[in-house]
């Protein structure tokens, strides 16, 4: 029944879904953003519905559809929101509830690089560029919103398209995913691990150390993380010792360890990269301040040609006045 | 519930099955498709720029929901490289954006078509 | 004798191998010089190392000269060079020819082309040089000619001195190095690069006057008639090469001569018929570098050139390349049974009917031209009547009174601003300082009439008599053909002698306005009747010189013909030890041979060209006489007719028109009446009996009118598809063009539904094809 039903309930799903999209797209004249929500969430709880149909006994848990809601909702507040500013934070609550997913997926250290460098930072910058590109209101125009933040362009093509990327790309991988098979076998996930700690004989020394388990003077010489010993080397002899309790690495062990001891060279490159933004964003405005020094000088000279100043005074008074 | 029990790991995670997998990849695949749309209908550079930050974040939810996946961390990894790139990119293209701004005193994307066909 | 035969009819059996049939054929050593790739048969000496200083010095000169030109001298430097050089390389002929012995020696300089051809053959020509006698004759008069002609255009030029004098003494040191190439080469690939760079400094030095257009015609004239000639011989080198397998002269010979024997035995028909054909196309480069019938108009036209190169490349060498072409490959041309009739036939009616436009010219040097047309006829004939000896004798003296010839127009020339037309000038041996330019005149006038005991007349002679000993297809209609041009010759030679030497002085410049630089002592008084203005120049020194060193050497030529009697003269001799005799036999092959023409006449009766006391009784006869014996008064009495004509019709009153003579002005004569009576022939013959109308209207025309056709059809069908495909990218542009709308989104947009596409696709794929499993 599923394989008859669920496509169809998908794709039912997903075209009221864009319908929904395409009418919160903001627009000049009627705008019943409101109702476009309205529909676009209730396209997309059929389609939850219809791929929670497709294998019910491998639905995740509540948090994933807590935090999935949350982050759908928000990312189409953002598109929709006329307003920048809205959508930066709308952005914000995205990045949150996309942290929250991280967590479900044991990504801890993620989770709070994320709120650290995208709302703490990039989103700030954001802001930042807003107020610094948006024109002030003027006394004989109340409404701040640019022309250009009114309406969308071409909004049914976009969502026809994009929504055709989706359905396929939905349809894809719940066909895919019967085949797929995980290459960690069960109960292999802790020997993986566990692994990593044989790079760590010093987290087992402190941790033994702590327990007790050997003396002051004693050291870990070797971790062997299959048998779940640690040799150590007494002031007497050469002894093994069962690993405490809570001796598995955590996630940003395991990431920091991976991160430099599989990827050195990508690291590298990340460095050059920001390396190469700060040099150009430094270029980009040095070019800028010149180009408005310049506009200083035709403006100058323009008025000396009105006559009366001569050029210097008049670029000594437009210098006072940017000062 | 031992649904919520999930959501603390205090254990070493658990294999995820693909069918699971799935799901978050469709959350993904989603988000994806908004930003494209906001990339796609949204005028306003900053805006649009937003959009592409949407879809770096929905790539990102892939890469962690598959480094859950195969239980490694180079999905991971993966993800703080695409911050890396983020974060360049917003510093560089916000400057670009200032920059245009100042010589059209407009956001609109429309506005710079000078590689017309 | 038996083996040859055998080996002559598996040749034919197998005549579809080429190589194979040659080893065969040749059987006897040539096969092994062959096999083992000797450069040089056995029989063969080594030359000299010195006369590779033959070729060289002239190619000295060029580089030297060049270095002139380069430097900016504006001096007579680069003429003394030239004078130098060619005057080393003369002195070197003359040591070579006290030195030469009676066979021929092979001086090797470096191999030139090496090249593996497949299927374990090799072709290789080297720079080698081939001396025998026949070289030594050609070098001895192409080197002195080219060193007096030198002197002489080192003052003729001397107007060019500012512009092309290095240019032209480039060119002309060039021509003596390529002639010497031609002629001294000792295979047929060099020989041919000898041929071409004749070919080329004849095209050079033609339009040497850059800025007349008449002049570039003329030269693009030249080089595109050659060319179909040059066709010819190289066609006949390639296939010299596919049936004998070399082009070396030394191991070419010894394989013709089963060939040569084969024909003696009265089985001239059984030669190859690819043998016969090989002098056939040599035969068609003859007529285009030699100027014969069909291709002759370039000749005339090729007098737009400097006088000098008239003289020395137009007369005197290059032209009589064909000649030695043919005398250098004559064991070709006696197995085969229809090339020498055919050079006797076009030879004649060359001679007859460029004597005829001769007649009706006003333009000196044009007669010229036309008489050396018309005697290059006479030499084609002599090697066509088995007499080499004749045809090279005439060669040389007709070198040296024709040159001579051509330098005292060229003085004409000259003195009076290019002047050359007949009827505007008179008496002009007469003027001061132009007596020795008149003698010359004279004597080489009395050369080209073939007037008794001249040069001219023996030589001349020689051909003629053996037309009538020689049997052949009509050969005794062309030798009265022959004779009849003779009497033309004398007339119109003399009528330019009458009209512009002698008489009442009078003289028109040209049109040419040369600065005239010269010392007032230097001029001549001329009669400057109407023209006030003009004062002609008489030759200097160089030009007095060379004029008084020709003419000498003319009437001393006459002598050559009484020494070494019993080879018919000492150009006899020197051919009796050349290729041109030795390779075709003995008088008793000669006698037998006849060329296969006569099979009513099986014994063979036909004579030798060079042992006329020898022959029987079964003699053709002329006058019921030995025409050995009556040629001497037969064409005395043409040549005085033809003098005496033109003294009735062109000479001046007095001793000097021979007392019958009655023209007063240089404009008309008595054979103005006799022309207009003679309407329209005269009009058909001043425009070269229409020979270069018809070409136009057989070939150029039609050519023109093709070539207007294609460029339509290029225009239009080909244009129109090149600008169909052209334009059929704009047109698919235009249709798609507006999606590159240069906005930002809109690329977008198009990724996006491009990515849309493709991820569908792919799903439909695994859809179908079920999960992918």
């Amino acid at each position: 029944m599923t394989e008859i039903v669920s496509p169809y309930l998908l794709f039912i799903g997903l075209l009221i879904a864009g319908i929904g999209v395409a009418v919160a797209i903001p627009r000049r004249r009627v705008n019943p953003q409101a109702i476009g929500a309205v529909i676009a969430g209730g396209g997309l709880g059929l389609v939850l519905l219809s791929l929670a149909l497709t294998n019910p006994d491998a639905i995740p848990n509540l948090h994933f559809y807590v935090f999935g809601v949350i982050a759908l909702g928000s990312s189409l507040r953002v598109i929709t929101h006329p307003r920048p500013v809205y959508a930066a934070l709308f952005f914000i609550l995205t990045i949150l509830s996309s942290c929250g997913l991280y967590v479900i997926l044991a990504a801890e250290f993620l989770a709070f690089a994320l709120v650290i460098i995208y709302a703490g930072a990039i989103l700030i910058t954001y802001l930042f560029v807003i107020m610094l590109a948006t024109q002030a209101p003027s006394e004989d125009r109340i409404e701040v919103l640019a022309e250009y933040d009114v309406a969308g362009r071409e909004p049914v093509f976009a969502v026809t398209a994009s929504f055709v990327l989706l359905g396929a790309l939905t349809a894809l991988l719940f066909t895919g995913s019967a085949t797929l098979e995980s290459d960690a076998a069960p109960g292999d996930e802790a020997a993986r691990s566990m692994a990593v700690m044989e790079l760590m004989p010093g987290k087992a020394e402190r941790l033994l150390r702590e327990q007790g388990a050997i003396g002051k003077k004693d050291m870990v010489v070797k971790v062997h993380a299959a048998e779940g010993v640690a040799e150590v080397q007494t002031s007497e002899a050469l002894t093994t010792v069962p690993l405490p309790e809570g001796v598995e690495p955590t996630n940003v062990e395991l990431v920091g360890f991976d991160l430099l001891a599989e990827h050195p060279g990508t690291i590298e490159i990340a460095g050059i990269i920001l390396l190469m933004a700060m040099v150009g964003a430094t270029v980009l405005a040095r070019r800028q301040s010149e180009l408005e020094d310049e506009a200083k000088r035709r403006a100058s000279e323009a008025i000396a040609a009105r006559g009366g100043l001569t050029a210097d005074a008049v670029i000594a008074d437009t210098d006072g006045e940017a000062g | 519930m031992d649904m919520l029990t999930t959501l603390a790991q205090a254990d070493l995670p658990a294999a995820m099955a693909p069918a699971t997998l799935a799901h978050y990849l469709f959350l993904s695949a989603a988000m994806f498709a908004i930003g494209l749309i906001g990339f796609l209908t949204r005028r306003n550079l900053i805006v649009m720029f937003l959009c592409t930050e949407l879809m770096f974040q929905a790539a990102g939810i892939a890469l962690i929901a598959f480094s859950r996946f195969h239980m490694e961390q180079t999905g991971q990894t993966f993800v703080i490289f695409v911050l890396t790139v983020a974060a360049a990119e917003a510093a560089l293209a916000l400057a670009l954006v200032v920059l245009l701004f100042r010589r059209r005193d407009s956001l609109d994307a429309e506005q710079w078509s000078e590689m017309k066909g | 004798m038996l083996n040859l035969a055998e080996s002559i009819t598996s040749l034919l059996t197998t005549a579809t191998d080429a190589a194979g049939g040659l080893q065969q054929a040749a059987g006897h050593g040539a096969a092994e010089a062959a096999a083992h790739g000797a450069t040089h048969a056995t029989d063969v000496v080594m030359g000299p190392w010195y006369v590779l200083l033959i070729p060289l010095l002239p190619m000295l000169g060029v580089v030297l000269v060049t270095l002139t030109a380069l430097l900016g001298i504006r001096t007579k430097l680069p003429a003394w060079l030239t004078v130098a050089c060619l005057g080393g390389a003369f002195a070197t002929t003359v040591v070579m020819y006290w030195n030469v012995s009676a066979g021929p020696a092979v001086t090797y300089g470096f191999r030139w082309i090496d090249l593996a051809t497949g299927n374990g053959h090799r072709f290789t020509a080297d720079f080698g040089l081939y001396v025998d006698s026949l070289t030594c004759l050609w070098m001895l008069f192409v080197t002195g000619l080219g060193t007096l002609i030198a002197l002489y255009a080192s003052e003729y030029m001397a107007d060019d001195l500012k512009a092309g004098y290095a240019r032209f003494f480039m060119a002309f040191n060039l021509f003596v190095f390529s002639m010497a190439c031609l002629v001294m080469a000792d295979n047929l690939v060099l020989m041919f690069l000898g041929w071409e760079g004749v070919g080329l400094c004849s095209y050079l030095l033609i339009g040497y006057y850059f800025k007349k257009p008449s002049a570039v015609a003329a030269s693009k004239k030249a080089f595109v008639v050659n060319r179909i000639g040059d066709l010819g011989l190289l066609m006949g080198i390639f296939l010299t090469y596919v049936e004998f397998g070399t082009v070396q002269y030394a191991e070419l010979f010894p394989m013709v001569e089963p060939y040569v024997e084969l024909v003696k035995s009265g089985m001239a028909w059984d030669v190859p018929m690819r043998v016969g054909l090989i002098p056939v196309l040599f035969m068609v480069g003859a007529f285009g570098k030699s100027a014969q019938l069909p291709l002759f108009v370039w000749l005339p036209d090729a007098m737009e050139g400097p006088t000098p190169v008239s003289a020395l490349i137009h007369a005197a060498t290059m032209v009589t390349a064909g000649v030695y072409l043919i005398a250098r490959t004559y064991a070709f041309f006696v197995v085969s049974p229809i090339a020498l009739p055919i050079v006797a036939w076009v030879g004649a009616a060359t001679a007859l009917v460029s004597a005829t436009i001769g007649m009706a010219q006003f333009d000196i040097k044009r007669i010229m031209a036309y008489s050396t047309v018309s005697q290059l006829g006479y030499m084609f004939c002599g090697l066509a009547f088995l007499s080499t000896a004749g045809a090279a004798f005439h060669v040389l003296t007709h070198a040296f009174f024709k040159a001579m010839l051509f330098l005292a127009c060229g003085a004409v020339m000259h003195g009076f601003a290019g002047q050359l037309d007949l009827r505007k000038l008179s008496g002009v041996a007469f003027m001061k300082g132009w007596g020795i330019v008149g003698i010359a005149m004279f004597v080489g006038c009395l050369n080209l009439a073939g007037f008794p005991f001249t040069a001219g007349y023996f030589s001349k002679d020689m051909i003629l008599a053996e037309a009538f000993v020689t049997q052949g297809p009509g050969y005794s209609v062309l030798g009265w053909v022959l004779l009849v041009t003779a009497g033309l010759t004398a007339y119109y030679t003399f009528r330019v002698f009458f009209r512009v030497f002698v008489g009442p002085r009078h003289a028109e410049p040209g049109d040419d306005h040369h600065d005239h630089a010269h010392d007032a002592g230097e001029h001549g008084d001329a009669e400057p009747d109407h023209h006030h203005g003009f004062h002609p120049h008489a030759p200097g020194w160089a030009i007095n010189l060379v004029l008084a060193l020709l003419t000498v050497g003319s009437i001393a030529a006459a002598g050559l013909y009484f020494v070494d009697k019993e080879n018919h003269g000492w150009v006899g001799g020197m051919i009796h030890n050349s290729s041109a005799y030795t390779s075709a036999g003995s008088a008793a092959f000669l006698d037998s041979a006849n060329i296969g023409m006569h099979v009513d006449d099986p014994v063979g009766t036909g004579h030798s060209a060079d042992h006329d006391d020898a022959h029987g009784g079964a003699h053709g006869t002329l006058f019921g006489q030995d025409p050995h014996k009556i040629m001497y008064y037969v064409s005395a009495v043409f040549g005085v007719v033809g003098i005496l004509t033109a003294a009735y019709l062109h000479g001046p009153k007095g001793p000097l028109g021979l007392f019958i003579g009655g023209r007063t002005k240089a404009a008309t004569s008595r054979a103005d009446g006799l022309a207009d009576a003679m309407m329209p022939l005269p009009t058909y013959a001043r425009n070269k009996w229409y020979f270069d109308e018809f070409y136009g209207a057989l070939i150029v025309k039609p050519l023109r009118a093709l070539s207007h056709v294609f460029h339509l059809i290029d225009k239009l069908l080909i244009d129109g598809l090149v600008n169909l495909i052209g334009s059929l990218p704009r047109f698919v542009a235009s249709l798609i063009r507006p999606s590159q709308s240069g906005l930002l989104q809109g690329y977008a947009a198009g990724m996006a539904a491009g990515l849309a596409v493709v991820v569908v696709t792919v799903w439909m794929v695994i859809a179908v094809t079920g999960g992918g499993s």
